[in-house]
């Protein structure tokens, strides 16, 4: 199998010649038929021959017993016509024994010469017989008779029944040898016979398993492969197109090793940035985070000595200061705000910010952010309500980051709306609580919706411009929506105004309402 | 008339200022220390009617100081408010965990200071 499997010879090739072998052998069986069979005729016409030769031998033997007899009515009778009988049977006689000879051995030829020689004698002796009959000496005649012609004939007679016996011998001899020619050419197209289809499975079997054994292997090659096994190797002894396939298998999985390595360690080196970018990126939080504490001590002092100027602490001041110390206050109060909300986002995202959940009341977050909206709603002109559904248990959860949540989308309501109303409803709805800030402002462009919860982002610049703000609010809210377990989302239409919902957990603890 | 002695605790010069300027006009005295050992060496020594301590300071912070003025039987029911830079829930919590009786978050307006001092301790 594995000689078969390394011969460097096409698997086409190898088929053809398993099939011409096969063959071969084949026509070699019929040609040894044919073969036999024309000896077999041949030897059936040697059969026919001895047959008509023993045939031939036992007309002579009648011949001469018709002869011995005619010469005794001869003597008897002593008429011309029986003579000629003799005759008649005499030349009987001669004729068969010379076909005879015709195509007789050399022993034969001797035994026919002596019979011959003998009936040539015998033949001499009836013509004396016969000129004695003639003479009436019959005396004589039937002494000559008795005396000579009777023992050659007896002679002859011998000599024709040892021609015979040969013949039969010859023809008995000629028969056995055929039927034993027969015998052994029968047996000898059985075990060829044998021996062919023992060839062809053979064959068979080495050539295909010469095909299924590499067929196997890359089987289980493959299977290692599909396993993610790339360093697996195929390896037949086949110098066919198997091997050529096994080769070429080889250098697949040569090259999907390689590429396996280089994108491990691709992803290795990508994880290893990963991790960097995350240090890198929890060191900018809390690098924030400080800054925005060491930003909040001075502010402190800012504010405080403007409120304790207007306060009139260090004096009556001049009324030209008021307007500038007030707009100092307010663009110091916004700053304050913008370094809030720059903490508040730094603490989420250095994984620092946690809530302080309690027990709250949602018509307490209500009233505080109309008194803190108020001034701001009536200085713009616009309608200001705040409602919450009136039966709402105690809820649980950071109230203070809610309220933040809720000034944040009121606040922003109330910024971007210049004419009609804002309003705030609180409802529960089973388990959860959902608030709803809808306004009647300039609403927020389809392709924009997905991008206002993004950190820093706001619709335009210019409505940066004219409406102020961080664009933290938003995303400071979701991520506090997001720690309460709840979600925030929004439906606008340009021009019409925007509603933004979020929705939490009536308690973020799990428990009933007390 | 000897006024009411409140010691605040900051090691912000401006911050002290503005304290030092917004009790300058009414009867209380002010005391001050700038760290956290300093505040705890002082109140012990003064025994002030009231405490600002900062949450931020060198050496100890306001949170340990108020601890150890809490634990001390001399200084345990001065009122202490506790001035954090942290404006942000947890804080609150340990500021009260401390033993702090109230809590201001800076910037603090002046104004409100000046209520809750008031409050805690009446001038007269």
């Amino acid at each position: 199998m594995r000689w078969v499997a390394g011969l460097k010879v096409s698997v086409h090739a190898k088929l053809l010649a398993g099939f011409l072998i096969v063959t071969l052998f084949f026509i070699g069986m019929g040609v040894m038929s044919l073969q036999t069979i024309a000896t077999m005729s041949s030897q059936g016409q040697l059969l026919d021959d001895a047959h008509e030769r023993v045939h031939w031998s036992q007309e002579i033997q009648h011949a001469l017993a018709l002869q011995m007899n005619f010469t005794a009515m001869a003597l008897l009778l002593r008429n011309e016509a029986t003579v000629e009988s003799i005759l008649r049977e005499n030349n009987r006689f001669s004729n068969t024994l010379a076909r005879l000879e015709k195509a007789a051995q050399a022993e034969e030829i001797q035994l026919i010469q002596r019979i011959r020689a003998a009936q040539g004698e015998a033949l001499t002796t009836v013509a004396d017989i016969a000129n004695l009959v003639r003479d009436g000496k019959i005396e004589d005649a039937m002494r000559l008779q008795l005396s000579k012609e009777y023992p050659i004939y007896l002679q002859i007679e011998g000599l024709v029944n040892q021609l015979v016996k040969h013949e039969r011998d010859k023809m008995d001899r000629l028969r056995s040898s055929v039927a034993a020619a027969n015998r052994k050419t029968l047996l000898l197209l059985a075990s060829s016979a044998v021996v062919l289809i023992l060839l062809a499975l053979l064959l068979g079997f080495v050539i295909s398993w010469s095909f299924i054994l590499p067929v196997q292997e890359a089987h289980g090659f493959l299977g290692q492969v599909a396993k993610g096994n790339f360093a697996a190797t195929i390896s037949v002894p086949n110098r066919d197109e198997f091997g050529v396939l096994a080769e070429r298998m080889n250098q697949m999985s040569r090259e999907l090793h390689r590429l396996d390595e280089s994108q491990r360690r691709g992803s290795e080196e990508l994880k290893r940035l990963n991790e960097q970018l995350l240090r890198a990126s929890k060191a900018k939080s809390e690098f924030l985070a400080n800054m925005s504490h060491e930003l909040r001590t001075p502010m402190n002092a800012i504010l405080g000595f403007v409120e304790m100027l207007l306060d009139d602490i260090y004096g009556e001041i001049p009324p030209q200061f008021k307007e500038p110390l007030t707009d100092i206050q307010v663009n110091g109060k916004h700053l304050l705000n913008l370094i809030n909300d720059v903490l508040d986002l730094s603490k989420i995202e250095a994984g620092r910010m946690e809530l302080a959940v309690s027990e709250y009341s949602v018509q307490d977050i209500v009233d505080t952010l109309k008194a803190s909206l108020h001034s701001l709603s009536r200085e713009k002109g616009l309608e200001f309500v705040a409602v919450a559904q009136a039966d709402i248990p105690l809820a649980c959860g950071d109230g203070k980051r809610i309220t933040q949540c809720l000034t944040n989308l009121a606040g922003n309501a109330l910024k971007f709306t210049r004419e009609g109303r804002v309003e705030v409803r609180v409802e529960r709805q089973g388990d959860m609580l959902l608030y709803r800030v809808s306004d009647t402002g300039i609403g927020i462009p389809k392709d924009q919706i997905e991008n206002v919860f993004a950190e820093f982002r706001q619709v335009d610049a210019t409505i940066t411009r004219e409406f102020g703000g961080t664009g933290l609010g938003l995303s400071i809210t979701k991520k506090f929506v997001e720690m309460h377990g709840g979600r925030i989302w929004v439906e606008s239409e340009p021009g019409k105004g925007s509603t933004f919902f979020f929705e939490i957990p009536l308690r973020v603890d799990g428990g009933k309402p007390a | 008339m000897s006024g009411k002695t409140i010691l605040y605790v900051e090691d912000n010069e401006f911050n002290l200022k503005i304290v030092r300027q917004l009790l300058s006009r009414t009867s209380y005295r002010l005391i001050e220390a700038t760290d956290g050992e300093m505040g705890v060496a002082t109140a012990l020594s003064e025994l002030p009617d009231l405490i600002l301590m900062d949450i931020q300071l060198p050496k100890l912070s306001g949170l340990d100081a108020t601890r150890t003025l809490r634990a001390d039987p001399k200084t345990a029911a001065i009122p202490i408010i506790v001035i954090t830079s942290f404006a942000l829930s947890g804080d609150e919590q340990k500021a009260k965990d401390a033993g702090a009786s109230a809590y201001l978050s800076k910037p603090y307006s002046p104004r409100e200071l000046l209520q809750m001092i008031r409050k805690l301790v009446p001038e007269n």
